[in-house]
């Protein structure tokens, strides 16, 4: 069972994104998917057509993680990195979020809160930005990514529009 | 600002105060001449706020429906485990 309609991405402060989704799986797993290497790899993979050549993560209050998505068509990376505040197995995580190309003044704070109701798992990712502005540039120029993306694929569809070869 | 304030169960001072707040964000201009501020609707701004937040929402949704996948495969990995495990015993 999936649960796309419980997904929800809210601003619920001038500094903040929310993004929300149930789960059809116990928490423990849940936690592990987000908090594993080997599991985070599988399905935190960029926008279409990046890959995740590394992912570290030393889940531990103080303990660092680090993240690189590159583009397969033109080999351009995003890096992000940061430290735990808080590891509270298998409720709640925090930490730092920053980007290597900084677009943005300083770091994010993210936190992710699993909550378990009869075996479903809501799952709520908050990142607190230092302002609106570091917000807004922040989620933008990722937009930019992901608009080049959507451009592949738009490039994809067109000669099964035209009836033209690619 | 009256025939702005028409439309809405609000008193006038209340509508004035959304309308700087808007103001603020950019989100609407206001012009003047003798009599009125008319007021302007900023497309623009408003138009890139909601196109990063369709992309940002996009980008999640295409990650979670991996990560749905991914937990119904460890799901099954766990269940097969403990009848293995049953078996066993």
């Amino acid at each position: 069972m999936f649960f796309p309609d419980s997904f929800e991405v809210s601003l619920p402060s001038d500094r903040e994104i929310r993004v929300t989704r149930d789960f059809d799986a116990r928490r423990g797993l849940v936690f592990d998917a987000f908090t594993k290497p080997e599991l985070v790899r599988r399905w935190l993979l960029g926008p279409p057509g990046w890959t995740m050549p590394l992912c570290e993560i030393d889940l531990r209050v103080g303990g660092a993680y680090r993240y690189i998505w590159r583009s397969e068509k033109d080999g351009s990376q995003m890096a992000v990195g940061g430290v735990f505040r808080e590891v509270t197995p298998p409720e709640r995580l925090a930490a730092s979020e920053a980007f290597d190309d900084a677009w943005y003044s300083g770091e994010a704070l993210g936190t992710t809160e699993f909550l378990e109701t009869r075996g479903i798992t809501r799952t709520t990712i908050t990142l607190l930005y230092e302002s609106r502005e570091a917000r807004d540039t922040a989620r933008r120029s990722g937009m930019e990514y992901g608009m080049a993306a959507g451009y592949d694929r738009l490039e994809a569809l067109l000669p099964t529009l035209t009836g033209e070869p690619a | 600002m009256n025939e702005l304030a028409e439309p809405f169960a609000m008193s006038q001072p209340a509508v004035s105060r959304h309308l700087k707040v808007l103001e603020r964000a950019g989100l609407i201009s206001s012009g003047s001449d003798a009599q009125r501020r008319p007021r302007k609707l900023e497309a623009r701004p408003l138009g890139e706020a909601t196109a990063w937040l369709e992309t940002y929402r996009e980008y999640w949704e295409a990650s979670f429906a991996r990560l749905d996948d991914l937990l119904n495969e460890l799901k099954a990995t766990q269940s097969k485990r403990e009848r293995a495990a049953t078996r066993k015993r």
